[in-house]
């Protein structure tokens, strides 16, 4: 018969001889399972906060100053611009937007970083989980540069949050596709809680904080994601500049017809100029 | 004072938690350590022991070789329409693992995961031992199947074979043009591996299966590692100045206006806008 203090005794040795083989390992356990293919729950357009609809709608905490820039890219918009969108030839839409995840997702977690690989236009992320310190200078990235710590909070030996803080932004970045905008110094700070839904494991929230001087307060909006059940998912190949027919030339946004010509994106809009050409060559 | 039941019990019950533990590590340590960032030591041509263009003499059929010549042609003349990367089009395979920015690689017991910074591409090697899956929609990058090797028997991994199928086009090998078949039947092999004598140098031995080719084309490219990883953004469309309208190519000046790419080259015809609005 074994006693409790026998018991005891077993259970601390099992626990004493743990460390000794799993000092170099990566304990998977500890992690959460993200394992697989994140996409959003939402419908519609993507947004910064998938409880509201977009653009006005979202009620951004804009500015004054701001919420004109808001206004004018809806009003070029309606005449056939893309406003304040920058993504139309394919621009990278940067933090926040990369998080509307507007395709799949797949996150694979290693002890010094997590990787966030984004289908749509593969701005994928890097969430520095090492310890290390902001460095002295970090070049501007539409990403930003990311540092994540994990965090064990309900105290059962296994990590279950995911914080972030991400800075070094560069623009120009709108928080979807209405061209909201964010303010053009680039200081934006992003602060995100990544977790599982507790009653279900295939729920993943991202309440993510934007901090951005276009803002008059921070805003936090709450994402969700649902892991795709296909043990093998398909990813899609999603090539943005693949039979995108936008063109930019100086400033201006045209359209490229079918049949290979520069065509205008709204009324009355002006040829571009050809002063560097030879007019007699046409 | 312990008995011999209870002794046996503390043992089992350690050696337990060791071989799970264990189990653990050794799937850690199994894998070659290929952390960090790759930048290439190899040129930019395809095989970086010829030189580039012609000098490559990349083994191509009579009809192929005819096509390269012809985007020879079109290049002295400023031509790109032939290169879809001018268009930020991703390389997709065998050019990807030229390499012009930097590969990080990620490895897992399911997946071998290959961040490449040009064009923002990434590869998935499965190496979860998977048949070939029925169908699947072809890719630029395809679909790579791996297999870990442990060539010298010493317990450890240290070659990755992989087979790649399912491509798509457009592609070309580097930028000259170098063709592959418009039919998209490319099979790509590889195995890449640590070089034995310096562990910051990894090779990757390419071999290009492929109908415009008249046998398989073998090179080796060479990667060394970064002693201090800054991983800077490549985006592609952000300061891409040149611009093809129809099969035309053009630069935009930093000023914003359409520039000939070659002598005497036509403007584009504007027959869709209303001239008066110049």
């Amino acid at each position: 018969m074994v006693y409790r203090s026998s018991i005891g005794s077993i259970a601390l040795a099992a626990a004493l001889c743990v460390p000794f083989a799993g000092a170099q390992a990566f304990d998977e356990g500890k992690y959460p399972d993200l394992k697989g293919q994140w996409v959003r729950t939402d419908t519609g357009p993507p947004r910064y906060d998938p409880t509201k609809p977009s653009g006005r709608g979202q009620q951004a905490p804009l500015k004054p100053e701001y919420q004109a820039v808001l206004e004018a890219s809806l009003a070029e918009q309606a005449k056939g611009g893309q406003g304040g969108d920058p993504t139309y030839t394919c621009l990278s839409p940067g933090m926040p937007r990369i998080m509307n995840v507007y395709e799949g997702v797949e996150i694979v977690v290693t002890p010094n970083t997590t990787y966030m690989l984004m289908e749509h236009i593969h701005d994928s992320r890097r969430i520095f989980t090492d310890g290390r310190d902001w460095p002295a200078e970090i070049e501007p990235s539409f990403a930003g540069y990311s540092i994540g710590k994990w965090i064990d909070e309900d105290g059962d030996g296994r990590y279950d949050v995911l914080e972030i803080e991400t800075r070094g932004l560069k623009g120009p970045r709108a928080y979807d596709n209405t061209g909201l905008p964010l303010h053009e110094d680039n200081q934006s700070v992003f602060k995100e809680r990544i977790y599982r839904d507790k009653a279900d494991p295939n729920i993943l929230y991202d309440e993510i904080t934007t901090f951005d001087n276009a803002l008059t307060r921070p805003w936090t909006a709450t994402k969700k994601y649902r892991r795709v059940q296909n043990p093998r998912p398909v990813w899609r190949e999603s090539v943005c500049a693949e039979n995108n027919n936008h063109v930019e030339i100086g400033k201006q946004g045209y359209f490229l017809s079918a049949d290979g010509y520069l065509m205008p994106t709204r009324k009355d809009q002006p040829p571009p100029d050809l002063k560097y050409f030879k007019q007699s060559g046409k | 004072m312990l008995d011999r039941s209870l002794i046996a019990a503390i043992a089992l019950a350690g050696a337990l938690s060791m071989a799970t533990a264990a189990a653990q590590a050794d799937s850690q340590t199994k894998y070659p350590d290929w952390k960090g960032q790759w930048t290439r030591s190899s040129p930019v041509q395809w095989d970086p022991s010829k030189p580039p263009a012609r000098g490559q003499q990349a083994p191509l059929t009579a009809e192929y070789q005819a096509i390269y010549e012809a985007r020879l042609a079109e290049q002295v003349l400023g031509g790109q329409d032939y290169n879809p990367q001018v268009r930020c089009l991703q390389p997709g395979l065998p050019r990807a693992m030229i390499a012009y920015e930097p590969i990080e690689f990620i490895i897992t017991p399911e997946v071998t995961y290959m961040r490449l910074d040009y064009m923002q591409e990434f590869r998935r090697i499965y190496t979860d031992g998977r048949e070939w899956p029925e169908s699947r929609a072809p890719t630029l990058l395809g679909y790579s199947i791996g297999k870990w090797v442990d060539a010298d028997g010493d317990g450890r991994y240290d070659v990755l074979e992989i087979e790649t199928r399912g491509f798509r086009g457009p592609r070309v090998v580097e930028n000259t043009g170098i063709p592959l078949h418009a039919d998209n039947q490319t099979v790509i092999k590889e195995r890449i591996y640590l070089d034995k004598a310096d562990k910051d140098l990894l090779h990757d031995d390419i071999t290009t299966i492929d109908h415009a080719l008249t046998r398989p084309w073998t090179v080796t490219r060479n990667y060394k590692r970064e002693p201090q990883a800054r991983w800077f953004e490549y985006v592609c469309d952000e300061h891409n100045t040149l611009v093809i309208l129809g099969k035309e190519t053009y630069f935009v000046r930093e000023d914003g206006y359409l520039m000939p790419s070659r002598k005497d080259q036509p403007p584009p015809d504007l027959k869709y806008f209303d001239q008066s609005q110049k």
